[in-house]
This record gives structure tokens, sequence and C-alpha cells, in this order.
């Protein structure tokens, strides 16, 4: 045992050494307060839990236990939504040949344009024309019945809203698991008389588990960050809450508690993640494997397949944006004038400077860890890159109190100015950045960065004249993903904008509060446009990598 | 004199496993040609990035022409080490020119004539404004090999130079090789798993075996004398032969499992004996199988004690099942 712990002591002094003595540099220093300043957000949402909450049990007594509730429908409905349509899509497209199908390959991913609160915006109808029939369960039976039915009908349609713009997460990486599948896996099952049925649940959709769970996990995070939907449908979720109690209330300690509660639950659920994923290697890339031929479809499989394709399409893209298109058609003259062209600016501007500033943050703290292999960097860089998995209202709780311990130490009033608001950008939306830089990096520069300083080339070198030019194609992918993710995001943006600062989004969202829906689709068709040309140019790429 | 100098050089990626380099030490002498040779697993390549600066052992020295450059207290990373490292798939930046790539290197400049010396020397004068891309997997590889010298290292190392050639281009890339480093008067090491191009180009070989050096020295000394199984079977199929029936053998090692002296026998030192009255030690047993090979034959022979591997020429007559008796030729 004694022994057992000398060596153990002994790694952690020889890892002490290599990470702390051997590699310190101005790049690991840098890195190491840049990923840490990054993580603080989040780490003061922790840390202020010691704070006293006079409403804490008033609030555990009444709501949390709704939010919960609220949340864990949505989340299990979505998920589930999401996998039916993305995984059904992506097994037709991949794998069965139809007519349309090259067609429904890249418009599937449309949806993925539409922020969940603009789809509910374009819904908005929906529930309303069921009010005489809630009204006469009111008159006929009791207040406690509508009310049941109400929550009846209002979750499935909740969940149908956000499920139909979500799916595509889960499309994209089933369809790139599909066809990345070990043809001669699929082939082995056949001539085991499998047919298409039995093949795809007993050997496809398995071996394709890990990528769908990675899909999964992004549609669960979108869901719990939503606010704009949530808000406009009514639904008691974490995230309303925490506005509710904070903004309503004035209760900041309530609020943290909740956002605690919230970042709780999604630690819970990315180590579910983990797990799932744990050790698995699905994929089999041997370059001796025939490409996957697909199943021809008779003339009735076909038509289904068809249908089945249409479906999420026209729940997702076709009646939002005709919807939309129609009422900013009605409405466009009373909308576009001097003050939109501003807010329009402000989007894009805000977008550029937060794109800009991810993108070079995610390229120096990856370069970072690659190259210098430094072990102490990874860490910090997976703790920087936990925002993204953080709802924007706890992230902007979590940068009110930074500023708020900013201003007290060094007077530097950072609350409600701009660069608070990019701050915030970067800490939800630098694993956006990352995680493109990051595989290119590791796929297409570990050896040739090794090659660099084996010939005694400096780090910056290496930087500026192998690594961004052999990344630009995951710098640009990057920097347009953070640019439109930025022109979306709505809680944060509410809660962080400056005085009198609008966005694209918050002009949408305060239109949609003022019952103005149909004037609100003007903005929120501006903001699906610049969505859909990253995606576009997302899907160029992928069929030129498929070639 | 010593360029380069290994002391108790250890390393383990993980408490729980055996180390991947245990307590291993050599030196190497300047314009000498080395190589590390093992199975997979062996720890070779391990050595050559710990030498290179892109691992750090756990304990040990690395020292380059009296400079420390690992140590318990010291790092020199691997820039301003004075070693050019030839990577396996080469590692050519695919986005600069054959020529940019050639001059990337620190102080490549320095010297644009040595530069076009080592250009002509490997035959890629004329692709200097092609992309790596653009080249056969030889040429490549001399882009790389001139890479790593352009910056004139103290010491060139080199991951698995041949393993991405076919037959016929690496012979006469071993022999290119060979001639480059005498002419350059580079000191190298490179990693091999292949026992004919250690041979064919190495001064010593360092036999590694589960991040030990089992032996080190010339490709005859080891194939002559080799200091246990693992080494002898480098060299291809042996019998391992009790010192007690080869009482006169001209050596023997202790096998350390089982405490006993061990004579090494080639297949080829056999020969097929017909006259009884001979000197030599002689075994009288069946012929279990034949296998006929391009060169020779590969019987499998039994003994009452042992299963003897034995090659006997193409034109020897012998059938499966049918009685011999054999002898063993050291001189052979």
């Amino acid at each position: 045992m004694a022994a057992y712990l000398i060596k153990i002591a002994q790694y952690w002094l020889r890892f002490i050494k290599h990470e702390f003595y051997f590699k310190l540099n101005a790049w690991t220093i840098s890195a190491l307060v840049i990923g840490l300043v990054l993580f603080l957000p989040m780490a003061e949402v922790v840390w202020h839990l010691t704070m006293p909450a006079e409403s804490w049990e008033h609030l555990r007594d009444t709501v949390l236990g709704q939010y919960i509730k609220g949340s864990l429908i949505l989340v299990v409905g979505t998920a589930a939504l999401s996998i039916f349509l993305g995984v059904s899509s992506a097994w037709l497209v991949a794998s069965c040949k139809f007519p349309g199908r090259k067609f429904f390959e890249w418009i599937l991913i449309l949806p993925l344009a539409i922020p969940t609160y603009i789809a509910a915006y374009s819904y908005f109808d929906l529930l309303d024309k069921l009010n005489p029939f809630l009204i006469w369960i009111r008159l006929n039976i009791s207040t406690e019945a509508m009310a049941l039915v109400s929550d009846a009908i209002v979750y499935p349609v909740t969940i149908i809203v956000l499920a139909s713009v979500l799916y595509p997460y889960v499309y994209l990486v089933a369809r790139a698991a599909f066809i990345q599948q070990s043809n001669q896996c699929i082939e082995a099952a056949r001539t085991l008389g499998h047919g298409p049925h039995s093949t795809f649940w007993r050997t496809a959709l398995p071996l394709a588990r890990p990528a769908i769970i990675g899909g999964v996990s992004l549609v669960i995070m979108e869901t719990l960050n939503d606010y704009g939907a949530v808000k406009h449908f009514n639904i008691p979720t974490f995230t309303t809450g925490i506005f509710r109690t904070w903004l309503s209330i004035g209760d900041l300690p309530g609020a943290l508690r909740l956002a605690a509660c919230l970042m709780v639950l999604i630690l819970f659920l990315l180590i579910l993640e983990k797990w799932l994923r744990f050790g698995a290697k699905f994929h089999n890339n041997s370059k001796s494997d025939r490409p996957f031929k697909p199943y021809e479809l008779g003339q009735i499989k076909s038509f289904l397949a068809i249908l089945c394709c249409l479906f999420p399409i026209i729940i997702g893209f076709i009646l939002p944006i005709s919807r939309l298109a129609y009422w900013a058609s009605q409405t466009i003259e009373n909308v576009i004038d001097s003050n939109f062209l501003i807010l329009t600016a402000n989007s894009i501007a805000i977008a550029t400077a937060a794109s800009l500033i991810t993108v070079l943050l995610a390229i120096f703290l990856t370069f970072t860890s690659r190259y210098f292999g430094s072990r102490t960097i990874n860490a910090t860089n997976r703790l920087a890159i936990l925002g993204y998995a953080v709802p924007g209202a706890v992230i902007a709780i979590g940068i009110l109190l930074l500023a708020k311990q900013v201003n007290q130490a060094i007077g530097w009033i950072m609350t409600g100015s701009l660069s608070m608001l990019v701050l915030a950008y970067v800490v939800r939306f630098l694993a956006v950045a990352w995680q493109p830089i990051d595989s290119g990096m590791e796929r297409n520069c570990e050896q040739i960065n090794n090659a660099s300083r084996s010939l005694g080339v400096t780090a910056i070198r290496s930087l500026t004249k192998i690594n961004i030019p052999m990344l630009r194609n995951a710098l640009v992918a990057a920097g347009l993903f953070v640019f439109v993710d930025t022109m979306k995001e709505l809680p944060l943006t509410l809660i962080l904008r400056p005085f009198n600062f609008e966005t694209l989004s918050t002009k949408t969202f305060d239109l949609a509060q003022q019952a103005q829906i149909p004037e609100s689709a003007v903005p929120a068709l501006c903001i699906i446009i610049v969505s859909l040309l990253p995606l576009i140019w997302l899907n160029f790429q992928i069929r030129n990598t498929e070639k | 004199m010593n360029v380069l100098t290994l002391k108790n050089i250890t390393k383990s990626y993980n408490s729980n496993e055996p180390p991947a380099l245990n307590d291993l030490s050599f030196n190497c002498q300047s314009s000498e040609v080395i190589a590390l040779i093992g199975g997979s697993g062996s720890g070779k390549t391990t050595l050559l990035r710990i030498i290179a600066g892109l691992e750090a052992p756990d304990y040990g020295e690395v020292i380059l022409n009296n400079d420390t450059l690992n140590s318990s207290t010291v790092f020199v990373t691997p820039e301003k080490r004075d070693c050019g490292l030839v990577f396996q798939d080469y590692a050519l930046f695919p986005n600069r020119t054959v020529r940019q790539n050639i001059i990337f290197g620190k102080g490549a400049m320095d010297d644009p004539s040595w530069i076009n010396e080592l250009i002509n020397m490997t035959g890629i004068a004329g692709l200097e404004k092609r992309f790596p891309h653009e080249l056969s997997g030889g040429q490549q590889q001399r882009v790389a090999l001139v890479r790593a010298l352009a910056t004139r290292p103290l010491l060139l190392l080199l991951d698995e130079p041949l393993s991405h050639l076919d037959p016929e281009l690496k012979e006469s890339v071993r022999t290119e090789l060979l001639k480059l480093f005498r002419e350059t008067k580079t000191t190298v090491v490179f990693v091999s798993h292949d026992i004919e191009d250690a041979t064919a180009m190495a001064d010593r070989m360092v036999v590694m075996h589960k991040g030990k050096a089992e032996q080190i020295g010339t490709s005859n000394e080891i194939y002559k004398n080799p200091m246990n199984k693992n080494v002898a079977r480098l060299f291809g199929k042996t019998n391992f032969i009790p010192i007690k029936l080869i009482p006169n053998a001209p050596y023997s090692f202790t096998e350390k499992e089982s405490n006993e002296k061990l004579v090494p026998v080639r297949p080829h030192q056999w020969r097929v004996i017909n006259d009884p009255t001979t000197d030599l030690p002689t075994f009288n047993g069946k012929v279990k199988s034949v296998i006929n090979q391009v060169s020779h034959k590969e019987v499998e022979f039994e003994t009452s004690q042992l299963n003897i591997t034995l090659h006997l020429p193409t034109n020897q007559s012998v059938q499966a099942d049918s009685k011999l008796t054999i002898a063993y030729n050291a001189e052979l």
C-alpha cells in the first residue's frame, strides 16, 4: 500500500514538474489565464450559492417542482421527437434511393436556421383556435379540468415546435454516421439474412448510437436554454423561472439557486452522455471498404419516404417561413425605418466582433494546448468551453456577478457595456468555434507541428505559416457558426444588452411580447436569412468532403 | 567522440502498466548510424521522440554534444535541440512547396549552397515548385530528409524511414541514404522493425524489447552472439539446443527463466549426414514435414528430445516420415 502511494505521489510530482516547470512559457501562462477567466462566470454562479437566499424555501415549496416538471417534460419530449424525425430522415437519405433524395439531403438541415422563439411565434395563433374549447370545459366541467386539458395541449405543441427546428442536430450527425458506417458490416448483416428493416434496428442504429447521443445532447442543451418559446407558450421551466425570480421579483440569490439547480441538471446530462459514449468505437474507417450501396425503394415505399422527409421540412421550415413571409409583406412598411437599420447594423456589428474574438481565442487556446502538449491547458480549455452547455440566462448572471467584483476591485464599470455583452457571447459560444478548430488541428496539424518544432521554428511561425493556412476552412466555419448563434441568441442579450441597445433578436422578442407578432416577422426573417447562408456553405463543404 | 549519450531513460504512460522505456542507456559516436530495432510496443519510437524532445522522460538524462537536454531539472524544448527528425509519414507541410518546405527550418537559409548540394545529392532538383501531394512516396521521403538536413543538425533522427516503400525501391533508397549519411558525415539514429534495413544501414544496432535495450552491437555481433531467444529470433527462425547436446558449440547464452544454457542454431547450420564417423555433433530423428521454398527446403525434424527446423538445398531429396541423421556445423 505504502509503495503504491509513493508511486502515485511520484507520478504527480513528475506531472507537476513537467506541466508547471518544463512547459511554462508566455503561451501556456496566457492560455491558462484566458481559460480560467472564461470559466469564471460559471464558477461565480456555483460560488455564490453560499449567499443566504431568504426566499429559497418559498421557491422550493411553490415553484421549483413546476420548473423541474416543465423542463423535464420538454427535454424528454423534444429529445424523443427530434430522434424520431432526425434519425428516420437521416436513414432514408443515407441508405435508400428514392426520387428527390439529393434534394432532401440538404434541405432537411434548413430548419436549423430558425431560432426556437421565432418558430414559436410563427405558430402563435395555433393555441388561440382552441380557446373556445377550453372555455367550454371551464364553463361545463371545472377550471381544474380546463388547466389539465390546457397543459395536455400546450406541452405537445411546444415539443413539436421545438423539435421541428432542433431535429437537424440529430439529422446531421446521424446521416454522417450512417454514411461513414462500414459497408462490410451492413453487407454482413444482409448476408446473414437481415432485410433493410432488421439491418437498421440491429446493425446501423446501434453503430450510430454514439453520434446520435451527441446530437441529442445538443438538442437538450438548446431546449434548456430556450426562453422565448417557453415564455410565449407560458410553460414554467428553469430559464423562465430564473428570469421571473430575478427580474420580476428582484431575488438574485433565489435566481442563483435556480441557476445552480439547472447547472447540476446539465452536469448530470453531460456525465450521462459521456457514460453512454464511453469507450465506444462504433465506426470503421477501413480504406478498403467500398461506399455504401443504397437500397432501391419501390413506388409505394418511395412515396412514403418522400412523405417522411417532407413532414419535418413542412413543420420546421416551410410553414413558419411562409407565415412569417406573409406577415412581413403586410407589415414591412410599418417596421422598416431608420431605427430598424440601426438595430440590424447593431446585430451584424456585435455578431462580427463576437465571432472574430471567439475564433481568435479558440485557435490560440487549441494551438497552445496541442503544440505544447499541456494537459493543464487542455483541462482549462475544457472548463472554458462548458459555457455552451450552460443556458444563456445562467451565464448572464455569472457575468453580472463577475462585473460587480471587477467594479469593486479595480473600479471598472463593465455592467451595461458592449464589452460585457461580447464577453458573454465569447463565454457562451467558445465551444462552437473550438470544436471545428480542435478537430481540424487534431486531424491535420499534430504531426506537422512536431515536424516544425524539430526544425527549430518558433511557435508563432508554426501558428501563422502552417496551422492557420491549413485550418482556413475550419476557421471560416467556426466564425460563421458563432456569427449565426450570436445573431439568434436571446436570453443573454436580453439581460446584458446596454440600455437602448436593440438587436434583431431582442426586437423580435419585444414585438412578440407586445402582441405584435406580424410586425416581429420582419426582424425574424432577417435573422433566418442571415442564418441560412452559413448552412448553405456548410452543406457544400460536407458534399465536397464526402466526394 | 560521443555525440549522443542516453543515461537510464525511463518513461511510463500509466502507473498501472509496465514502463514504455525502462532504464535504457547507450552512446552514439560522431558520424555513426545507429538502428533502434524491435517489435511493436518495444519503445523504440518513444525513445526517438524523447531524444527529439517531443516527450519528456520520467527519469534519466539525454546529453547531446555535452549539452544536457533532459535531466531531473532540465528540459530543452524540441525547437531548441539540434536534432532533425524525419517522420514515418514524412509530415511535409501540404500548404508549402518543396522549396518552401526545405527552407522552413531555423537557419536553413543561412547556407543556400548547402541546400542546393542536398537537393542535387538526393535527386529532387526540378521538383522545388511542386506541392507535396504532387510527389511520389520516394520523392516525399527525400524532401523530408533534405528538410531535416538543411538546418545541419548535430543528430538526425528517422522514424521507420523505409516502411512506406515497396521492396524494389527500398533497396535503392537504403543505398542512397547510406551514401548521403556518409557524404554529409551525419550522426543518425533511426527506428526500424526490419532487421534487413537495420543490418544494411546501421553501424550498430540497439535491440529493444519491452522498453529495455536487450543488446547493443554490430549486426554481425548480434547475429552470431545473441543474448537471448528474442534477440536471436530477430534474424529469423532459430533452434535453441541445450549446450549439453552440443558441448563444443562456440557460443551459448543462459536463458533467464529456465537458467539453462542454450546454443542458438540457425536452420542453415544443419546438414544431412551419411557418414556416421563425422566429428560434428549429430542428431537422429524423423522428418515431420517438408515445405518447398524458392531457395531451399524447410524441414521440420523431430528427435526424441527436440523439434528442429532446418533448411536443406532444393536438390536434396527428403521425404516426410523418413529417418535422417543431421549434424550441426558452426562454420556454416
